[in-house]
This record gives C-alpha cells, structure tokens and sequence, in this order.
C-alpha cells in the first residue's frame, strides 16, 4: 500500500529534473523545447499539490514522508517532507505563483539567446524547487538547504546580466547579506537540534517551547535575526532594492511567494518558540512595524517602479514579521498568500508595460500605458488597489485588517503599533497608486517604440496592444485573485486552525478611509505641479557624486556661514533655511534606503579589504605575519632584552642565542630538500620511532 | 585459523609493506613509485584481512574497501600527475621536482 | 588445509612484491606487481573472504594495473634507460634499506611480544553491506567524496593546455 504522502516527493520533484536537464543539457535542445520543458517544471508542481490539498481538506490533514534515517547514538537525523496546514497552503500559493511566472517568462524572455534562455529557465526551475522543498520540509536539515538553495539561485539570477557589473554587484551584495543572517538561522537551529536530539520539525519545535529561559531567548533572537536578514528587513534591508538588477521575471518571483516572503514563513513555522517568549516577540514586532513604515515612506519617493516595488515588498514583510509578533502567526499566513498574488501581479504587469521602453523602468516609462497595453495596465491597477487596501473589493483589504485588528486587540502597546501601521497603511496607498497617476499621463514623445530592446526606426516594430496568451493568462489570473482572494482570508485563518479577529467598528472604519487619503495623497503628488517638483527635486538630489559632496563641504556651506555672518546673523531666516535643509536631507536620507549601505561600506567592508591589504604587505604591512612572526619575535625580543642590559655578559649571552636562534633556522631549512624520496625516508624514521614506542608501552 | 598462522600472516603483510616503503625510497622513477605504493597498500589490506579471519568478522574486508578506493584516487591522481610532469617538461625522475620547496 | 594455502599465497606474494619492486624494466615490474595481487587475492580466498578476494582481481589486478599499462606505454623502454635505472637503484639502496630495517624490526618484535588470544568465532557475522551502509555509511559517504575530488583532480591534470 503506497502511502499518500508520496506526492509530496512529486511536488519539488518535476522542476529539480528540469533544472538537471536543462542544466547539463545532454540534449542540446532548441528554443522550443527548452521552452516547453521550463513550463513543464513550473506547472506541474501545482497539480501535484491540488491533490495533497484535496487530501488535506477531506481526511486528516498530517502526514509525514519520511526519505532518509541516520541514528547517531541518541540523535538522529532525519530527512522528511511534511504535510500540515501551514505547508499545504503555502506550498500551493508558490506553485501557483511559481507556475504562473514561469508562464509570463515564456513570452518575456523570448528573444534572450538560447544559451541565457537555458541558464535562465534552469536556474528559475531550480529555485522553484529549493522553495517547494523548504516549505514542504519536515525537518531543519531539509528546510536549511532549501534556504540555501535559494539563496545561491538568487545570486545567480540577480546576475543574471553577466555584462552588467552592477548586476553582478546587486547579486554578490544579496549573497553576502543573506548568507551572513543565514549564518544566524544555523547557528540558531544547531541549538536547537542540540536541545532536542532530532531534527524533525514534530519532535523539535515542542522541545523548543519547554527549554530554559537563557537559551531559548538566544534561539528565538538568532531564528529571529535569520528571518529579518532572508526577508530583508531592517537592518539588512539594503540587497533588496539592488536586486532589482535581475529580469522582471525574476523580481516578481523572488519578491512575491519566495526567497523574502521565506522569511515569514520560517518565522511563522518557528512561531510557537518565538511566541512562547514575549520579548523576543515584542522585538519582533517592533521590528516588523518599524519596516512596514519605513518601507512605505522609502517607496514613495522612488522613481523606479521596481526599485518602488521592492521597498513595497519590504513593508509588506514587516507587516507578516509585526503579525507574528503580535502573535498571530496565521494571519501572517494569510497575508503571505494574498501578498504573494497581488506583488507577483504588480511585478509582472509593470515589466510587461515597460518591456523594451528606452526608459529603462523608471516611473516615466509606464506613461501611456493605457493606449498602449491596456489589458496590463488594468492589471495594475487591480494590483495596486490590493496593495493599497481599498475596503471590501480587493483581497489586501481583509488581509491587513486582520493585522491591523489584531494589533488593535493587543491592548496599548498594540493601539500604538496599530497607528503606526495604519499611518504606514496610507503611506502604502500613495506609493502604490503613484505609478498608476504617472501611467495615466500621455506618453512622452521620445518614447521609441522598440520591441524588446532593440532600438529600431520608430513605430517599425510596435509593440502589439494585445499580449500573447503566456502573458495575459497570468495577469488575468493574478488580477483575478489579487481582487477577489479577499473571500479566502477567513478560511484561511480558520483552516490553520484560529479565529479571524474581529475588530471594532470604529478602527476598522478609519481603516477603511485611510487608503483614500493615500489616493488623494498620490494623485496630489502626481498631478499638482509643485508638489511633484518637489518629489522630482528629491530624486535629482539623490545621487550626489564625490566631487558634489566635496564642493558642497568646502565651497558652498563656507560661502553659506560667510553670507550669513555678514548678513548679521537674521535668525529668523536661518531657522527657516535650516528647517528646509533638515526637510531636503529627510526626504534623502529616505530615498536612499537609510543609507544603510554606506554605513555597511565603512564599517564593515572598508576595514576588512584593509586587513587584507594590510596581511598583504600594502600600506606598511608586512608580508606573510604569520609566517614570520615567531623569527620577528625572537629578533625583537633579543633586541629589547640587549638595549635593556647595554653590553655585558648577559647582552653577549643574549646575542649567541639570538644567532643561535637563525643558525638554527638555517640547519633545518636545509632538511627541506624537495624532493619525495627525501619526504618518504622522514616518514620512515618517524613511523620507525612511533612503532618502537608503541611496542615500548605496550611491553608485558 | 592457528594462531601461528595469523602471525605468519601478518609478518607477511608487514614484509609487503616494506618491501614497497623500501621500493618507495630507492627508486627515482615516478612509476616505480607509484608501483611501490600500490605495495604499501596492499601489506595493510593483508593484515586487516587476516584480522578479520582471525576474529571472525567481516569489518576486515569492510576496511578493505576502503583500501582499494584509496588506491583507486592514489592512481588516478599519480598518474595523471605523472603524466602532466611528462607532457610539461618531460620529467620522470622524482629527484628533480623540487619546485615546491620554497 | 586452507592455513598453509594463504600462507603460500601470501609468501608468493612478498616474492613478487620484493621482485617488482627491484626490476629495472617497468613492464617487468608491471607483471610482478600483477602478480603479488594475484596471489593476494588467492590468500584472501584461502581466508574465506571470497568478496575481497573478486574485489582484488576485477578492480586491483583488472582496472588500476589496466590504467597502469596505458600509461607504461608512454614511458621510455630504451636500453639506455634500463641501464639508467639499473645504476640509480646499484647507486642508493641502501640507505632506505637501513630505514625499512628500522621499521621493521620493531614490527617483529611487535609480533613476537603480542599474545595470540584465541577469539576466532565463526564466520558468520553480519553481512557486509549492512556493515558498509550501517554503521560505517558516513566513512563511505567521505570515500566516495575522496573518489570525486580525485576524479575531478584527474581531470583537472589531464586537461590539454593552450601553448601559450
């Protein structure tokens, strides 16, 4: 009798042998086969969870596939996939978003070689699987290499543009960020493997609740730290919006169901051993909240869209980080799923609109959507109303409310967190409607319409307004979800087994208006002409270059004070330029993400390329210190001891040893022959010796 | 199995072993090195199975299977060594190589 | 019976080994390298361990000494060469024969002051495999690990280089 639960196997299964295959490629396959075969493994995991979910909706719905067993002496390891709730549901939200993607970047990137169209499918294939496989695992050994997998796939789909170095840059900083949080998650699980003798996730995580306090707080912040650094939270925010770098494609699946939102979801699975300790989950939803608001005041004064989308992302990962801390994890859960439909479509829609414009992705390049692609505009806007929240009709409404009820049960701290989240919920609004305004603009009129990248005579090569189907179906899909999925949270919520909240109607009412003050907000910043001056003077002071800085620090701000000081020192001018200076330095400081990246630059990767060079013999370093630090010790040690006693017996006694010391070095030098026969007679001595004194000690 | 013929035995593998340490350090050429070596590797293979026969176990020829994978990658990689020593500047003295010294 | 078999087998095989070890010409001491593992292999049945003994001929005797031959081929077989050889191994023997005394001597007495306790159980312990794949299942993982990085090494070496 086959058990069940073997369709879990066939779940990551399809797209890892179309990674193999694409990958090694015994085949040399043509366009259309390595097309076909990437779709292949997107799609086929979505039809093996559609049973598995059909199972778990009918019967019992818990089961455990075990692959691998090793029992070192009271440990085991044990390698397994799980079925529960939490995993039936999200590995069916990232096949479907997954399947989907995969579909668009049929038509997206079909005029890339087909050697990058191999690479690009292989790698996409393999990192759907790495997804599926962490979701699914049942046990940390499984779920840490999923992460992995998926952290390297990301590397390499970011840089995906080979030519571009800023893209290999975007792919190298994602790496080293990732992996360095990682390195927290390790260390945390290690612990708790450490606590519990097992690997498995049913046997771990109850261990986990009952340990003692000192470790269970480290576990829970190290679990915690790994989560803020995948999803990329505060403090580790910065590899998100670089990452843009990679193809659309890319972007909408590494943003919406994976790679970040893993994040969450291994928050949301570890829940019971973060929840079971309220500072770790206070933290947490300090941190979660702090995002969600900084996210969403960094996204409103890009000018990218995707760079836009990305701090979207972050803000909407600080919301599912600040449920779990508010201890709901299946509200998170749900957010998760909507969050994934809604952020896939935005991502798509967008490359879609600005596919081959000669703007780049930059906001401008979404003017004239409407005439342009009308149905991937509409798409749009249903996935920007979801981000927004507009009350009733869209699915990210029920979803955020239920956080935000939450928050407004969890008493003062909670009503706290709850004006934070609501005034990040308007922010949200503005941000997510911006390029919908702009996309309403006409087109501006040196807009080449390039197909795909190829700069040709105008008009020659228009862009049809009707996509083909591998680009409608998924939007119409998305779209589909993204309005309607608002019925699903519920039973989503009751599904993982707790009671949606219930809010009061006053808060909810305010909720409810605050994503049409966002509108109002984002159409004011579109359409009246100072503001928008004002956003656009923000960006155009955003990259100032070295020499700006340098002749701001030590031509203007000097003739600044001068004028100033012979002006007589009016303070009422002064506060108000100062006051006008504090606002533009805000409204920088934001746009560039915190500037956290430079303070990385200095405090991390500036010293250490300067120990290097320093270990390298760069800048008054010495060569090789390890190497010669025992014969520069004993020279500097001989020497201090010799100035010490000027020059009597001791000196001279001193001295001998010292040229003792590098005759010594000299006679031992000469046993370096170089040659093996020479080695081989050593090891012979040496194993003579070694022999005779086992003999000697083992002598009755 | 008498014990005089376990000791027997194994005064024979380590005699292998000898015999092959003592090719390895007389020789100069690279393959009569690597011929030596194979030597050395097959007086312990001796000796662990005659321990097994003795003590009746089978994690004698277990460690045996290990021996021979060893010697699968000493080979491999000697004589692929060897040969890149030949095809570069057509070396086949060990004596000679001693550019690894510094 | 079965004693005095793997003890012959097991004196060939140090006869062939001190021959192939001391033969000027490498294809000489190519065949007497076959043969010492042949006779090893002979020992090893006549200790019962018919595994180990069909492992030594097919992968020993049949596959390494096979990788052995090709690469024979391309050495030199001149009689300049023999003589050469000859000469080298006249010239300096003996100081490695004064370090093999050396570590064989306290392996005889080795020999000599060890007591032979009499634990010879029958032959009928768990079969190899379960051993292989039970309790030993990481060191074979680390072997089979061993085998890819020289596989891989191989490769790496064999590889043919542009002439700059």
């Amino acid at each position: 009798m086959l058990s069940p639960y073997l369709l879990l196997l066939l779940v990551p299964a399809p797209p890892l042998a179309v990674f193999l295959i694409l990958g090694l490629d015994p085949f040399f396959l043509r366009r259309k086969a390595v097309q076909a075969l990437a779709l292949l493994g997107g799609i086929a995991p979505f039809f093996a969870m559609l049973p598995l979910l059909g199972l778990c909706l009918g019967t019992e719905c818990y089961g455990v596939m075990p692959i691998f067993t090793l029992v070192f002496g009271q440990s085991e390891v044990a390698l397994a996939l799980l079925l529960d709730p939490m995993s039936t549901l999200v590995g069916l939200t990232v096949a479907a978003v997954g399947a989907l993607v995969i579909t668009y970047a049929i038509d997206y990137m079909s005029d890339a070689r087909i050697a990058d169209l191999r690479r690009f499918f292989a790698l996409m294939n393999l990192f759907l699987a790495a997804m599926l496989t962490m979701v699914l695992a049942g046990d940390t050994i499984t779920f840490f290499f999923g992460w992995e997998l998926m952290g390297l796939c990301s590397f390499f789909l970011i840089a995906y543009n080979t030519s571009l170095p800023q893209a290999v840059a975007a792919g190298r900083k994602a790496f080293i960020i990732t992996r360095f949080a990682d390195a927290f998650l390790l260390a945390g699980l290690l612990l708790l493997f450490l606590e519990a003798n097992s690997v498995r996730l049913d046997v771990l995580i109850p261990a986990g609740t009952m340990m003692t306090e000192e470790r269970h707080v480290v576990i829970a912040l190290l679990l915690l730290a790994g989560a803020l650094g995948k999803s990329a939270q505060v403090p580790f925010h910065t590899w998100l919006p670089s990452a843009m770098a990679g193809p659309t494609p890319v972007s909408a699946l590494l943003h919406s169901a994976t790679m970040v939102a893993a994040g969450a979801f291994m928050l949301a699975r570890f829940s019971p051993i973060v929840m079971s300790e309220p500072a770790v989950q206070t933290i947490a939803a300090i941190f979660g909240a702090g995002t969600a608001a900084f996210g969403a005041l960094s996204a409103i004064f890009q000018t990218d869209v995707k760079r836009l989308l990305a701090y979207s992302s972050i803000s909407q990962i600080g919301f599912m980080v600040l449920a779990i801390g508010l201890g709901a994890p299946e509200v998170a859960i749900a957010h998760f799923v909507v969050h994934a439909m809604f952020k896939s479509l935005l991502f798509l829609a967008a490359g879609d609109i600005t596919h081959g414009s000669d703007l780049g992705t930059s906001l401008q390049a979404m003017r004239g959507a409407l005439r342009r692609r009308p149905i991937s505009f509409l798409a749009y806007v249903a996935g920007a109303a979801s981000l927004a929240g507009l009350p009733i009709v869209t699915a990210g409404w029920w979803s955020k409310e239920a956080i935000l009820a939450t928050a407004w049960e969890g008493g003062a701290f909670g009503i706290a967190i709850w004006v934070l989240a609501l005034l990040t919920a308007t922010c949200t609004a503005i941000y997510a409607f911006r390029p919908v305004f702009e996309a309403l603009q006409p087109e501006p009129a040196h807009i080449s319409h390039a197909r795909r990248g190829h700069p040709v005579a105008l008009d020659l090569h228009y862009r049809p307004r009707w996509g083909s189907g591998f680009i409608t179906l998924p939007l119409v899909l998305l779209a589909a979800g993204s309005l309607l999925g608002g019925i699903i949270v519920g039973p989503i919520i009751r599904f993982l087994g707790a009671e949606a909240p219930h809010p009061a109607h006053l808060p909810e009412l305010v909720a409810a208006v605050a994503p049409f003050v966002g509108m109002a907000g984002a159409a004011a910043i579109t359409f009246v002409p100072a503001l928008a001056a004002a956003v656009a003077g923000a960006r155009d002071m955003r990259r100032p270059t070295r020499l700006d800085r340098k002749f701001q620090r030590w031509v203007i701000e000097p003739y600044v004070r001068l004028v100033r000081f012979l002006a007589g020192n009016r303070i009422g001018a002064r506060a108000e330029a100062e006051l006008e200076l504090r606002h533009v330095q805000i409204v920088r400081w934001l746009s560039r993400g915190a500037r956290m990246d430079g303070i990385y630059q200095a405090l991390f990767v500036r010293p250490f390329v300067n120990i290097v060079r320093w270990l390298n013999g760069h800048r008054g370093g010495t060569v090789d210190p390890v190497g010669t630090f025992p014969v520069s010790l004993a020279l500097q040690g001989t020497q201090a001891l010799v100035e010490r006693l000027a020059h009597d017996r001791f000196d001279r006694f001193w001295m001998r040893l010292a040229n003792r010391l590098v005759r010594l070095w000299v006679l031992v030098c000469a046993i370096q022959t170089g040659r093996s026969r020479d080695y081989a007679l050593g090891a012979a001595l040496g194993t003579a010796a070694l022999l005779v004194i086992a003999w000697g000690t083992t002598w009755n | 199995m008498s014990g005089a013929t376990f000791l027997i035995l194994l005064a024979l593998s380590g005699g292998i072993f000898a015999t092959g340490f003592f090719g390895l350090m007389a020789r100069r050429a690279i393959l009569f090195q690597l011929i030596s070596l194979e030597m050395m590797l097959a007086g312990p293979a001796l000796a662990f199975l005659a321990g097994g026969a003795w003590h009746g176990s089978q994690q004698g020829q277990a460690m045996f299977v290990f021996i021979i994978i060893l010697a699968a990658a000493e080979v491999a990689l000697g004589l692929a060594l060897y040969l890149a020593l030949r095809r570069g500047a057509d070396v086949e003295d060990s004596d000679t190589i001693t550019g690894l010294k510094h | 019976m079965s004693d005095l078999a793997a003890i012959w087998c097991a004196s060939v095989a140090l006869a062939c080994a001190i021959l192939a070890v001391t033969r000027p010409a490498i294809v000489h001491a190519l065949i007497w390298l076959v043969a010492a593992l042949l006779s090893l292999a002979g020992c090893f049945f006549a200790l019962g361990a018919g595994f180990a003994g069909a492992v030594q001929i097919l992968i020993y005797a049949g596959a390494i000494v096979a990788v052995f031959v090709f690469v024979v081929m391309t050495a030199d077989a001149s009689p300049e060469a023999l003589a050469r050889e000859r000469a080298r191994l006249a010239q300096g023997w003996r100081r490695p024969a004064a370090a093999v005394g050396l570590v064989a001597l306290p392996l005889a007495l080795g020999l000599l002051a060890g007591g032979t306790s009499p634990a010879a159980a029958p032959d009928s312990g768990p079969s190899l495999g379960a051993i292989l794949f039970g309790p030993w299942a990481v060191a074979v993982e680390v072997a089979s690990g061993l085998l890819l990085a020289a596989l891989m090494g191989a490769r790496h070496l064999g590889r043919r280089r542009e002439e700059p």
